[in-house]
């Protein structure tokens, strides 16, 4: 694996993003500042604003970093140069990763030490904002895989569609399992089995999807 | 022994309506290949199989001495690829394109990259969406003619630009290549890029080579023959014949393997010869290609 290629690579697309990671995680502070104000009105508009510039960050990634990539006829200037077809595959998910990462545990990590410093009481959402926010990562992988894999804008579009109707779902079967509507209502973070168990399958299906990746590329036989 | 920087052995691959059929081919260090067809005649396809970008089903690629695809980053790295469909980053200026591939290619010669971009006429700091299609060309011939690579492969890369462009972009690589040494591989549809600059020819029609030779050879072997038939003469069917043609006494002979003996036997056979027309590279290309499809062998 030629290393100092896919880390040019990485950094190649975090220059091309930048002003947008800076912007994302600037609204994404504005959406925790909403939520720390206290009122129901701002609360509810800060988790809204949160979500959406968490999807907006996947689907904009996803876009300009790998179907863009195609469609802008960049690729194959991209891939005349000197990488193998895994190092490229790698570059992007790894770009993606760490671009998608940086304002994703800067807004987790916001949420989190807001809910866990607004009281006992309010403690108490930090398991569910944590599945619900590690869901949203899941999602991005699922996407970030489907667009890699099949270079295709419908594709990637579909399933991005398709992710955000799940959530939608999600978030009302999360909020109304007994066990995580219990914790929700008790007195700070409550760490059952439901709760790991959720979070763990979010995280082992993200891997899983990255691991799908690598072996759905290497067993391509076009790269162009 | 010659060195060969392109080897193609046996090389087919198959797609669901089109197949690319036992392709053999070499290109020697220091040669120049044009590499010609008519558009999905297998050109695009046999350059992604030599740049690794495309798995072949059958058959073995050396490019540089390195096996493909197995080896492409290695090769790669010698390589200087530009084709009609590559594009830059849109956003970003050419100088920054320029820092990026130079900070890849150990080889990149900063001088003469400002040379290049005195000589292409364009200015680094712009930024690569205000560039015209020619200007972009020339752009990505400067980033990679200033790697210095030991292999050029350029996929039609004068396809979209009016003819005062193509001429300028072809005139300016000309100018470049005449100061260096190197092996370029170059498909074009456009016979007449190819005739300036390359030392070799191999045609390609329906996914397969029909022909493949240095220039001269092709140019001092096809020849059309114009003759005046009295009734009642036949003309002998000399070995070459590729297409004849004609109307009432005059007739019209297109050979792939022109010898002077050719018209004494038209005489003998009491034909009278009027002219003996060389061929440019386009009417060869178009000859061979029709004679292939006819089923006639040239």
């Amino acid at each position: 694996m030629n290393y100092p290629m896919v880390k040019r690579l990485i950094l190649k697309d975090w220059y091309f993003l930048r002003w947008a990671i800076l912007a994302y995680s600037a609204t994404g502070l504005l959406a925790i500042g909403l939520t720390a104000m206290g009122t129901d009105a701002s609360s509810y508009a800060g988790s809204i604003l949160l979500i959406t510039v968490m999807i907006a960050i996947g689907f904009h990634l996803v876009m300009v970093t790998v179907v863009g990539e195609r469609s802008e006829h960049t690729l194959p200037f991209i891939m005349s140069l000197p990488i193998s077809p895994m190092e490229y595959t790698t570059a992007k998910i790894g770009a993606n990763l760490l671009i998608f990462l940086v304002p994703w545990l800067t807004l987790t990590t916001g949420t989190v030490l807001l809910l866990g410093t607004e009281g006992a009481r309010s403690g108490a959402l930090i398991p569910f904002s944590l599945i619900i926010l590690t869901e949203l990562l899941a999602a991005y992988v699922l996407v970030l895989t489907v667009a890699i894999v099949t270079e295709s804008q419908g594709w990637t579009i579909g399933v991005l569609v398709l992710t955000n109707l799940f959530f939608q779902g999600f978030l009302y079967w999360v909020s109304h399992l007994p066990a995580i509507a219990r914790g929700m209502k008790g007195r700070g973070a409550v760490w059952d089995q439901t709760a790991v168990t959720l979070l763990a399958a979010e995280v082992g299906i993200s891997i899983l999807l990255i691991v799908m990746a690598f072996v759905l590329q290497a067993r391509k036989k076009h790269f162009l | 022994m010659t060195n060969l920087a392109v080897q193609f052995e046996g090389v087919s691959k198959e797609y669901p309506h089109f197949k690319l059929d036992d392709i053999n081919l070499i290109l020697p260090e220091g040669g120049i290949m044009g590499f010609i067809g008519a558009n999905g005649a297998g050109k695009s396809t046999t350059i992604r199989i030599l740049m690794g970008l495309v798995h072949q089903d059958r058959g073995t690629v050396r490019v540089l001495g390195h096996p493909m695809p197995a080896e492409q980053a290695a090769a790669k790295l010698d390589i200087g690829f530009a084709s009609e469909d590559m594009r830059l980053y849109k956003g970003a200026t050419l100088r920054w394109h320029m820092e990026f591939i130079r900070s890849i290619y150990p080889a990149w010669d900063p001088a003469y990259a400002d040379q290049l971009l005195k000589r292409f006429d364009l200015r680094a700091e712009q930024k690569v969406k205000g560039l015209s299609h020619g200007q972009r060309v020339k752009a990505a011939l400067l980033l990679i003619l200033a790697r210095r690579p030991r292999l050029l492969v350029l996929d039609e890369p004068t396809t979209g630009l009016d003819p005062v462009a193509r001429q300028e972009v072809l005139g300016q690589l000309m100018e470049v290549l005449a100061d260096e040494d190197r092996t370029i591989f170059f498909s074009s549809q456009n016979t007449l890029d190819v005739e300036q600059i390359s030392d070799q020819i191999t045609f390609i029609d329906r996914g397969r080579i029909v022909d493949s030779g240095d220039k001269e050879s092709f140019l001092e072997r096809w020849r059309r023959v114009r003759l005046d038939v009295p009734p009642g003469v036949v003309l002998p069917a000399l070995p070459g014949t590729v297409a004849a043609a004609g109307s009432g006494r005059l007739s019209v002979i297109t050979t792939s393997s022109y010898d002077p003996a050719m018209t004494a036997a038209y005489r003998d056979a009491g034909a009278t010869v009027h002219a003996v027309d060389t061929m440019t590279l386009e009417e060869i290309f178009v000859a061979e290609v029709l004679s292939r499809r006819e089923g006639k062998v040239a």
